[in-house]
């Protein structure tokens, strides 16, 4: 086999994402970390841009790029596929977690306690939804389209579905209230940040979590098997 | 569909036993629209193909094929035995599309250094503020820079290069297929390819047909004008190219 590039050297070299999110993070990091040291009860709060800047970090989108030729060095190394979706995820990702666990870091270190809202279960379930289903929606759309879908879909819920409840607020009826909690979540993982997940917690975010691996398989599969034709050629 | 089929053709005077390329009554469409179909041709180690057409013909999308990037409808690609996905894992395969495949934004020394590790170019400067040409020489030498390579299908490679690059390129193309390489290398432009190629691949929209060199010129290397007089010849007369060539 000839001398042939990682993916992840690939992806060092042909950043997934624009500088400006990797700049975007460092601010927020830095404010954030500051906040935090001050007063440590707020890192919820301080998660909530971390949250938002993630989920168009990992809308990074893989066919359009791969459509323009882009990526013609690395589909053509002998690399399987899978890996090479898989890499361009974890790279795609990467700032946010990154960002994330210094902010917890700096949390934990604070506190001098190891009662931290950063690394609780569900601040880490609504890590990984923003982290995974915007990748696998935008993985055959332009970049940012995850976000500015997820965007949509979060506005229109709150001005439609709940005819003008905020995210946070309570329903009208047990089942109703799960139904709703459920989407809620999957919409507005925020919601979550902080809170040591419960069992019925844990049921409410199920849904959303399936979903999103449901997607990640899917996403990961699409680019294994997929052609790739040049714009220009069709 | 008329189907170009070739003959294999001894090189040094010894029989050729076995192909690198294998194509077989390829078809490839997007969508509803087929792009080509019939397409049948051989390649055997340190030989070369010409993939000559006008624009829109599939010149791009064969060479894609071949590369492992497009799924045929139909029809059969061998590469070392191999379907062309596995044989990117066991056969060093170099393709290249043109430099409006690069990542604009990249610097052109990091891009370099992605072929084999070795630095291509010292330049800094994102890939987009390059000229054209230092662009597609900077992606000819990443692509080329691999060892060893079975197979290296190149869309238009000379196209932009100036004199200088383009003499670089036909040496190391000769140097490679001279080491076992087969070459497929595509081109609009009838002087680009003519006397280079050992056969010559004549795609038309419904209409493939491949000549050998040898069967063009018996005694001396192929010149754009009898390209040019096949090229009329196989498309029925309609247009000609001698102009282009």
């Amino acid at each position: 086999m000839a001398h042939s590039v990682s993916p992840l050297r690939f992806f060092r070299v042909v950043p997934t994402q624009p500088a400006l999110i990797v700049w975007t993070f460092l601010v927020v990091v830095a404010i954030g970390g500051i906040a935090i040291a001050r007063v440590p009860s707020r890192s919820g709060d301080l998660m909530r841009p971390v949250l938002l800047l993630q989920l168009f970090a990992a809308s990074s989108g893989f066919e359009v790029p791969a459509r323009r030729g882009h990526y013609d060095l690395l589909l053509t190394s002998g690399h399987r596929r899978i890996w090479v979706a898989l890499v361009h995820w974890a790279i795609s990702i990467a700032p946010g977690v990154l960002a994330w666990l210094v902010l917890a870091v700096v949390e934990v270190t604070a506190r001098g306690d190891a009662d931290t809202h950063l690394l609780a279960s569900g601040t880490c379930a609504a890590m990984g939804l923003v982290s995974t289903m915007p990748w696998a929606i935008t993985v055959r759309l332009p970049r940012f389209s995850g976000g500015i879908g997820w965007l949509l879909v979060l506005t229109l819920s709150t001005s439609v579905l709940s005819s003008g409840r905020m995210p946070g607020s309570s329903g009208a009826n047990e089942v109703g209230e799960s139904i709703w909690s459920a989407w809620e979540f999957l919409v507005y993982p925020v919601v979550f940040v902080g809170r040591e997940l419960s069992i019925g917690d844990g049921l409410i975010a199920a849904p959303a979590l399936v979903l999103a691996l449901a997607a990640m398989v899917a996403a990961c599969r699409w680019v294994s098997r997929t052609s790739v034709p040049l714009e220009a050629a069709q | 569909m008329p189907v170009g089929v070739s003959h294999q053709r001894p090189i040094g005077g010894g029989a050729v036993t076995s192909f690198v390329v294998s194509v077989r009554d390829l078809a490839v469409q997007y969508g509803r629209r087929l792009v080509f179909q019939g397409v049948s041709f051989d390649i055997a180690a340190g030989q070369s193909l010409g993939v000559l057409g006008p624009n829109g013909s599939g010149k791009t999308t064969l060479l894609r094929t071949l590369a492992g990037c497009l799924t045929p409808r139909s029809g059969e690609v061998r590469i070392a035995g191999l379907t062309p996905r596995d044989a990117l894992t066991r056969t060093g395969v170099a393709y290249f599309a043109g430099d409006a495949t690069l990542p604009g934004s990249v610097r052109a020394s990091r891009w370099g250094s992605l072929g084999n590790g070795d630095v291509v170019t010292p330049d800094r400067r994102p890939i987009r503020a390059l000229s054209r040409g230092t662009r597609q020489l900077l992606g000819l030498r990443t692509v080329l820079g691999r060892h060893p390579l079975g197979l290296i299908a190149l869309d238009e490679p000379w196209e932009a290069l100036d004199p200088d690059a383009a003499r670089w390129l036909s040496t190391t193309l000769e140097t490679k297929r001279d080491r076992g390489a087969a070459l497929v290398l595509s081109s609009h432009r009838l002087h680009d390819l003519a006397g280079f190629c050992d056969s010559y691949l004549f795609l038309l929209p419904h209409h493939a047909k491949v000549v050998h060199a040898h069967e063009i010129s018996a005694t001396s290397p192929v010149t754009a004008l009898q390209l040019a007089e096949v090229f009329d010849k196989v498309r029925g007369g309609a247009m000609s190219l001698r102009a282009v060539s």
